[in-house]
């Protein structure tokens, strides 16, 4: 029986053509969320798992197994990306206690965890989990607040550029590695070809955190920049800070109309009807682009890692967005709640939903990242979201990184609006943020 | 006569005697409604009014005492001013085009015209329309790139270039305009349209007969019979107005930059996006203030025509 | 006897009103039949700039109903607007008279009624949440009704009052003379007559608890107690969002309410003449 039988996963997955017994044999000693033990029985227990609405679909892989696994009953509860912590704040504190796991932006780490709003799992971690085996460029920021850890790390978000291989084959192009030759290519067919519609870049400029601000953390993460240093001081108006904004403000006059109200819903739809030759996304972006059904540049596309800018020439990952799954500090049966979250977050079930259409997990292991399962789906995203393994951008996480995003996300809008130069705006957001973390 | 069919303010007293001998009923008319205020606003009023006063966050409410903090705070930002006075920018005008648009519509559905049923019927959709809908269906129009508006005006060559009607000032506000006005017109429309049904038709036929031309009869006698029933229309659309807040979410959140950032929109960013929910409070109470102070001329003027009117 | 020059004014001003109401028709249309069209388009096609379809297809129609159980948030959309509309008049009918006739609360009562409607409810939904929790009613449709239903008061109190104005005060009067009690007047006497009146008010209000989005968000969890436009606004957390079933969910919500409002308006507007004596 493979692995992912053993683990309560959907056959249909064995049964694609990639998944060779050899591997999954292999892979099943490391990687069983129950170590070499069988799986808990949990029948007559009902666990509410609350996940963000894009990640129902993976939200239900992880249920079904489960269910198969233990016996327990998993209901899946979709909540609005922006609403996660207003839901599980007004859950716990009302005490409905409604949510037993909870699939949590890692940005919001120090926010949940300050309030109170989960569960300080360190020392289960400490006796159960080989911390080692997630990616390490991830693993504490993801899970790390004020000495302790509260949870695993569940979907690795990172950006890769996508680019349009039959556009820039139009102009000689070739995949950019600098954000130089980003700009050249973005204005070069801007320039040739925006009478028919088509673009050089979508840049995603709605006024949200997940949003502009995945523009902006790319550029900084290019330019070899951080957003705080070691002992948490903000770097704002740093060179490679600066650098990042005005790199962000030039390439938007070549930008798909109009990068202040582009958000991914038209975003997406412009890259994959081939309107916008370059877009930074999440490597989910891969998957529908081979999807006939949305996607107008099946075979037309590849993608590369983010590229790089000034002085920097390590290709790092920007980690953007990325998701935790953490027991609800109201959870009635938080025993059974964390063995929910350990299978959720082990290295199975992360392939499994990697190789899936629709979930938009992303790796969080260096095994399922390097796996051939994941290579024959989406060789090309994997190549690119190697970049992980170099190190990476982190975004604040403690308990104030909800307002300081937001702030950061106003003036970049600010920016693209041209009502602030670079350096105001990155001055202003730089001088919010000393202030709020009380420096 | 006519007149008494529409009372005024100043009605006569009931006598006294029935009143106090029933007073218990009376109280038991009025009880259910106080109650149901009373939970559903004095105690939410009560816990907002301490929230301002304190350093609360959303996890962690009343952590901190500060008292006047978040209200200085305020004082001094001067977005939430431009703020304020955005939401009274498009609270004041754009009812008026409602009201006055929403009225026209009622006199053409009044002059019995042939399928006025169906027009009236149809005239109900934009109203049952969930008001994300609302802005999903209009930004498909308003996009840029690929949104209708810019895709026939492009290929008509009425432009070059595709505007961006919700990223570029002034037309992300008018947007919200349109927007709003396509959605609350029928709203006035369909009051006024009743009211007008419900005019004494003795009064006008006499007019007629004289001689008197349409656009007089209007004028001088639709008008002034109706304006209480208009204004008292107005000013609900006024309050609700201020309160704006699911187009701008739907439409532009807030952009470019600030520019159509409405009272209630810049509430909900403070308290559920940054969880601040002490200075959220604050604003809500600095907010309702204001629009009590606006509101008050037309509550006057609604109390005035209905005094004339009499 | 109407002369030429006076007919064919007459006859100008016929085709003027009907060309006036083509346009409100079409300006008030033009959305909805849109969402119509985008109902009908593939994902990719939705942001084309084009008005029909270039690739006209049923996946979206077929898609919905089994990607989400629509039937379930348009019975729960529909049973609180409904329920929570008929609250609403309920509580603040026989307020608005006690108000209005019997100068019960002098000034204060109604500019306090209204004043309560002023401010955003957005701060609100922390101690409304909680409320609700304590009293078992989150995640309800209950609850729902209740919050919809307590939040219309100032509006039916607005809307009712300038109905009851209408009404001439000897009929009151009369039914005081003849010994009735103020129950008997407001119940007996009153309400009938304002039937129309009450009808109107209550799909007012309906209509409201109908779109209502933040609250409804907020207050429950489950799609059995789901409302419409929250579930249609779920599509939009998507990153990939599906116009064309976007539409779908919202016109299989616009139609029924739409039929609903379609019957009860022929009270709205038969009547919302004053029943009184002219």
């Amino acid at each position: 029986m493979s692995l992912f039988e053993t683990m309560g996963l959907p056959n249909s997955l064995t049964r694609r053509r990639f998944l060779a017994t050899g591997a999954a044999a292999g892979t099943a000693a490391a990687f069983s969320p129950w170590g070499a033990h069988a799986a808990p029985s949990l029948s007559g227990v009902t666990l509410n798992l609350m996940v963000i609405q894009p990640h129902v679909v993976g939200g239900r892989i992880v249920a079904d197994g489960f269910e198969k696994a233990t016996g327990a009953k998993v209901n899946v509860i979709a909540v609005p990306n922006d609403q996660i912590l207003e839901k599980v704040t007004l859950d716990v504190q009302s005490g409905a206690n409604v949510y037993d796991v909870v699939d949590y932006w890692y940005g919001l780490l120090g926010a949940f965890a300050h309030d109170g709003m989960i569960v300080d799992v360190t020392d289960r971690i400490a006796k159960e989990i080989d911390g080692g085996a997630f990616l390490q460029s991830l693993y504490d920021p993801y899970t790390l607040f004020d000495g302790k850890r509260w949870g695993l790390p569940y979907d690795g978000d990172s950006h890769v550029l996508f680019y349009n291989t039959e556009i820039f084959g139009r102009h000689g192009l070739k995949a950019p590695t600098t954000w130089d030759e980003y700009l050249t290519a973005a204005k070069t067919i801007t320039e040739a070809e925006k009478g028919n519609g088509i673009f050089g870049a979508a840049i995603l400029g709605r006024k949200e955190p997940f949003q502009i601000g995945c523009g902006y953390a790319n550029r900084l993460c290019g330019f070899g920049g951080e957003f705080l240093d070691k002992s948490g001081k903000p770097l704002l108006d740093s060179d490679a800070s600066l650098a990042a904004a005005q790199a962000f403000l030039d390439v938007a006059p070549y930008a798909f109309p109009t990068p202040l109200e582009t958000g991914y819903e038209q975003g997406l739809p412009a890259f994959l009807s081939g309107k916008a030759a370059m877009m930074e996304f999440w490597t989910d972006l891969g998957v529908n682009a081979q999807d006939p059904k949305v996607s107008q540049v099946v075979d037309k596309w590849d993608v590369t890692q983010i590229p790089v800018g000034g002085s920097n020439t390590k290709h790092r990952a920007s980690l953007d967005a990325g998701f935790g799954l953490a027991i609800s500090a109201g959870s009635k049966n938080p025993d059974a709640a964390w063995e929910l979250v350990k299978y959720g977050c082990s290295a199975p079930v992360n392939l499994a939903q990697m190789i899936t259409p629709g979930t938009g997990i992303d790796p969080v292991y260096k095994s399922t990242l390097e796996s051939e399962e994941y290579r024959k789906v989406a060789p090309k995203v994997q190549a690119a979201a190697q970049q992980s393994l170099n190190g990476a951008l982190v975004w604040p996480n403690g308990a104030q990184a909800a307002k300081m995003l937001q702030g950061l996300a106003d003036q970049l809008a600010l920016i693209l609006d041209k009502s602030k130069t670079p350096e105001k705006a990155m001055k202003d957001t730089q001088a919010m943020w000393v202030e709020l973390l009380g420096g | 006569m006519a007149d008494n069919a529409v009372v005024d303010d100043v009605i006569r007293d009931p006598p006294r005697a029935l009143i106090s001998g029933s007073r218990p009923v009376i109280w038991l008319l009025v009880a259910p409604l106080v109650i149901g205020l009373a939970i559903f606003a004095v105690y939410p009023f009560i816990d907002i009014l301490a929230l301002s006063f304190s350093k609360s966050s959303l996890g962690r409410p009343f952590q901190k005492w500060p008292l006047l903090t978040n209200y200085l705070s305020l004082a001094r930002d001067e977005t939430f001013r431009a703020t304020l006075i955005r939401t009274a920018l498009f609270a004041i005008p754009v009812p008026l085009i409602e009201t006055a648009l929403g009225f026209a519509i009622a006199l053409l559905l009044h002059m019995h015209l042939r399928g006025a049923g169906w027009i009236r019927g149809l005239v109900l959709l934009p109203l049952m329309t969930p008001p994300m809908m609302v802005a999903t269906a209009w930004k498909l129009i308003l996009a840029p790139s690929g949104g209708l508006l810019d895709g026939v005006l492009l290929r008509s060559g009425a432009i070059g270039q595709p505007i961006s009607f919700l990223g570029t000032m002034p037309w992300a506000f008018l947007s919200v305009a349109i927007a709003d006005i396509w959605q609350w017109t029928p709203f006035v429309a369909i009051l006024s349209y009743a009211a007008l049904q419900g005019m004494p038709e003795d009064i006008v036929e006499a007019a007629r007969v004289d001689g008197a031309s349409p656009s007089r009869i209007l004028w001088h006698i639709t008008l002034p019979m109706l304006a209480p029933t208009l204004l008292a229309i107005l000013l609900l659309r006024v309050v609700i107005a201020f309160k704006l807040f699911d187009l701008v979410y739907g439409l532009t959140f807030g952009g470019p930059g600030f520019d159509t950032t409405v009272a209630a929109f810049q509430v909900w960013r403070t308290a559920l996006t940054q969880f601040d929910i002490g200075l959220g409070a604050a604003q809500t109470i600095v907010f309702a203030i204001l629009v009590s102070v606006v509101i008050l001329p037309l509550t006057w003027l609604h109390r005035f025509s209905e005094a004339r009117a009499g | 006897m109407i002369g030429t020059a006076e007919r064919t004014k007459r006859q100008k001003g016929w085709l003027a009103a009907y060309c006036a109401a083509a346009l409100v028709v079409a300006f008030f249309l033009l959305p909805i039949v849109f969402l119509v069209s985008v109902s009908f388009k593939s994902p990719d096609e939705a942001l084309s700039g084009h008005f029909l379809p270039s690739r006209p297809t049923l996946d979206n129609w077929r898609n919905t109903f089994q990607i989400i159980p629509l039937g379930q948030y348009l019975f729960n959309s529909l049973t609180v607007a409904v329920f929570s509309g008929l609250l609403t008049v309920a509580l603040a009918f026989p307020a608005t008279y006690a108000m209005v006739r019997l100068k019960i609360g002098g000034r204060f009562l109604p500019a306090f009624t209204l004043a309560t409607y002023v401010a955003p409810p957005v701060v609100a939904l922390i101690p409304l949440f909680l409320l609700l929790r304590r009293v078992g009613l989150l995640n309800t449709l209950t609850g729902l009704v209740v919050v919809n239903g307590l939040g219309n008061l100032p509006v039916a109190f607005w809307l009712l009052s300038g109905f009851i104005r209408r009404l001439p005060i000897e009929i009151d009067e009369a039914a005081w003379l003849d010994g009735a009690g103020h129950m008997t007047v407001v119940w007996r006497i009153i309400a009938p007559m304002m039937a129309p009146g009450l009808a109107a008010t209550a799909l007012i209000c309906g209509i409201l608890a109908f779109d209502e989005f933040l609250l409804a968000s907020s207050f429950s969890n489950d799609p059995s107690t789901r409302t419409l436009p929250v579930a249609i606004a779920l599509f939009q957390g998507e990153r990939l969002v599906n116009f064309g079933q976007m539409a779908v969910a919202s016109i299989t919500g616009i139609i029924p309410v739409y039929l609903i409002a379609l019957f009860a308006q022929r009270w709205l507007v038969g009547g919302l003449t004053v029943g009184g004596v002219k």
